[in-house]
């Protein structure tokens, strides 16, 4: 064998001319593959890899599709962190720690799995086996406009009207005062603002997520309201927490604060919420966090570049300390990872790649370009240090604080319940049925649909 | 006899085709409709059901609101274009200045794929930078939201289907208009019909196959719609455009309970063939009774 320059182009010269396939989200970490690693990859190793970057609906049918039907289109797929409970359970993934350890000589050196963040901890089986290589890794804040918060004009007009100093809210009392003052704010001086985001699309899961990701857990309710431990139970009567006092109380805050978010927020998805805030059209807002960095930063997409601030999401004065006491969590903790399909038929190249995506030396720049970390070293590097200040502090808060928050149930039935029960969700929205109504319909949904799945006895 | 052979012969590549694409999936379908089948069900099994797919969408309200919301998308698209395009055909008919430069933007939409309708008609009607609710605002003082009004979301997923397919029915009848021979408008003319008596007497009962095979097509395009209105409302409102194609989707893939997505599409399918022959019965086989007699 001629020699070569590094494990790579070694690893890679036995696959030289494959073609690996994936799809994946479009999203700016999947975009970074797409663009920067793949290239890169390909380079090195004469690997070819096309990566398809699609709706998060396409993705899933696209991905679900080729597995079920062992077509074997695809090498890598993208499964976000809630599906993967699915993925495991249909036994649709390759294990990657296994494979690595039964064929030592694709084991790249620079690639370990102690490396990763305890976010990898989700893609993990039983066993401690990894299924996935994490390639996104954010949190759901609380992103504010400094402009406005320190503005001394806004601030008078703000203590003026309340009676109390402006800044981020720790309570929804007080994210709700600052959310009516800014909409007032924007309609009395004839400005396009208003006081806060909402996810609250009439027809798309988003909104559904964000109430119970993102909204219910800061009223203390948590995997959805529904207890696992207890046969599945969602409703109240049976033991569950979807139609709980505090989830109707959320429900009631939320829809509140729907109504007083700009027009667009009925037809908002994750994307759109982004896009608003970044227009500059609203003060404050909860956001995913693989859109702050661009949002912070990106002067071509962004009018608020420079002007972000980042904090914990604001929540029922008793939640946060259950919280930190390890019995919740105050939002999501979002990503995904690149997986295997035993489908592929290309498994050896595309573990190939996966490392490579997973190695330390490739993260800090990816880390930049969106602002995702999976690897504990990112944290630590001077590029990411320094984006860091002008994010004001949100990969801090990510690596302290990330621990308050947490990702989806460990329930092989997302989409399925999901599905169950959002068109009641939408009917709330709509105001065609009561939030307290609704969530008891929606309770007694969610515990049919289980009972259908056969996860409820 | 021998002809018969090389006749099997030439047909046997389409009817292969269409058994492997066609014939066996709808099988497979058909199959799937008699079982219970949710792979990322506790069982991921196949279970045999008889018909409790088929006795469980009777009572489903999802779905029948599903169908009667297709039904009333599928009247008022259908309707529109073909009035619509019979009355551009008409114009593209007659001589006038650059004629030929407005048949071709016509039919541009034709060749625009229905994602991407969707996609920009979302983008037209997005509340904060769409065009059309800024104009409506501008001129009407009317604030569109289609994120919040099902009538007007409804009113927007047909208006856009018939931005879409009018060129289609526009194409097709303007051609049946250009082969129709003069000697009878001529006769009538001569007869002393007016317009109106001219349309309705000579003009409709001639171009009756060509509408009636648009009607068709247009009728099972619209009956089986999903990309367009997926980009453009999701569905929503609530369930206001979750025709139900989109319903199909909904519970096959997301929901992924396959069993009970496939019999609603046999019934669909059912039900699409049955409004054909009716429109047939009505339209057709009616009139051709009367004239046999």
């Amino acid at each position: 064998m001629p020699a070569r320059a590094d494990f790579w182009s070694d690893a890679g010269a036995k696959y030289k001319g494959v073609v690996l396939h994936g799809v994946t989200e479009s999203t700016p970490p999947s975009n970074y593959i797409k663009d920067v690693l793949a290239p890169e990859f390909e380079k090195k190793t004469g690997i070819k890899v096309q990566i398809e970057t699609t709706s998060w609906d396409q993705m899933y049918d696209k991905a679900i599709k080729d597995m079920e039907a062992k077509t074997g289109i695809y090498d890598m797929v993208y499964i976000e962190q809630d599906i993967i409970y699915a993925y495991l359970a249909r036994n649709f993934l390759v294990d990657i720690s296994k494979s690595l350890k039964d064929d030592p000589s694709l084991k790249a050196p620079e690639f370990d799995e102690t490396h990763f963040t305890t976010f990898a901890n989700y893609f993990k089986n039983a066993g401690g086996d990894l299924f996935g290589i994490p390639m996104e890794a954010f949190i759901k804040v609380y992103l504010y406009r400094t402009d406005l918060f320190n503005d001394p004009k806004v601030k008078d007009a703000f203590k003026k009207e309340t009676g109390k100093d402006l800044a981020p809210a720790k309570t929804h009392e007080e994210y709700t005062q600052i959310a009516e003052f800014f909409t007032k704010y924007g309609k009395d001086n004839g400005m396009e603002l208003w006081g806060t985001t909402a996810q609250a699309h009439t027809g798309h899961p988003a909104s559904w997520y964000e109430f119970f990701e993102s909204i219910a857990p800061t009223y203390g309710v948590y995997n959805w309201g529904i207890d696992a431990a207890n046969n599945y139970a969602a409703s109240v009567e049976n033991g569950g927490q979807m139609n709980s006092d505090k989830a109707k109380a959320a429900m009631k805050y939320w829809l509140h604060l729907r109504d007083i978010a700009p027009p667009e927020s009925a037809a908002s998805t994750w994307t759109e919420v982004a896009t608003t805030f970044a227009a500059g059209r609203v003060a404050q807002g909860l956001v995913y966090g693989e859109n702050a960095a661009w949002i912070a930063s990106d002067a071509e997409k962004s009018k608020v570049v420079g002007n972000v601030g980042v904090a914990l999401p604001p929540t029922e004065p008793n939640v946060l300390k259950e919280v930190e006491a390890g019995k919740g969590y105050l939002g999501y903790y979002d990503g995904g990872a690149f997986g295997l399909p035993v489908t592929s038929k290309n498994n050896e190249a595309a573990l190939l790649f996966l490392q490579f995506i997973g190695q330390d030396s490739v993260q800090a720049d990816w880390a930049i370009a969106a602002p995702r970390i999976t690897n504990t070293a990112t944290y630590d590097d001077p590029k990411v240090i320094d984006m860091d200040k002008k994010l004001n502090g949100y990969y801090t808060m990510l690596k302290d604080q990330g621990k308050l928050f947490a990702g989806a149930p460990p329930f092989p039935f997302h989409a399925q319940v999901r599905e169950a029960t959002a068109p009641i969700f939408y009917k709330i929205l709509l105001g065609e049925v009561g939030p307290d109504e609704g969530l008891d319909q929606m309770a007694a949904a969610a515990e049919a649909e289980l009972k259908n799945l056969g996860y409820r006895k | 006899m021998r002809s018969n052979t090389v006749g099997w012969l030439m047909l046997a590549p389409t009817i292969a085709i269409l058994g492997i694409f066609g014939i066996i999936p709808f099988i497979y379908v058909l199959y799937v409709a008699f079982h219970q089948w949710n792979p990322f069900g506790a069982s991921s099994e196949m279970i045999y059901n008889g018909a409790n797919n088929f006795r469980r969408l009777v009572f489903d309200a999802e779905f029948l609101t599903s169908v009667a919301f297709t039904m009333k998308f599928a009247f008022f698209a259908v309707l529109s274009e073909i009035a619509l395009g019979y009355l551009l055909a008409q114009l593209f008919m007659r001589e006038f200045p650059g004629r030929g430069f407005f048949r071709t933007i016509h039919t541009l939409p034709l060749i625009v794929a229905p994602i991407v309708v969707g996609s920009v008609w979302r983008l037209m009607t997005t509340p904060s930078i769409g065009i059309i609710p800024y104009l409506l605002r501008s001129w009407f003082g009317y604030d569109l939201n289609i994120g919040r009004d099902a009538t007007t979301a409804f009113a927007l997923t047909v208006i856009m289907d018939i931005w879409h397919w009018t060129p289609l029915v526009t194409l097709t009848l303007l051609a049946a208009l250009l082969a129709l021979p003069k000697e009878p408008f001529e006769q009538a003319q001569i007869d002393g019909a007016n317009r109106r008596q001219i349309f309705w007497h000579v003009t409709l009962p001639m171009i009756r196959p060509a509408i009636l095979a648009t009607v068709f097509i247009r009728l099972m395009d619209a009956l089986r719609t999903v990309d367009e209105v997926w980009m453009l409302t999701s569905g929503g409102p609530g369930a206001a455009t979750r025709y139900v194609g989109l319903h199909i989707w909904k519970i096959v893939f997301p929901k992924t309970d396959y069993g009970y997505g496939a019999a609603i599409s046999v019934i669909v399918l059912y039900l699409t063939l049955v409004m054909c022959w009716l429109l047939y019965v009505a339209l057709v086989a009616r009139r051709e009774r009367k004239r046999t007699f």
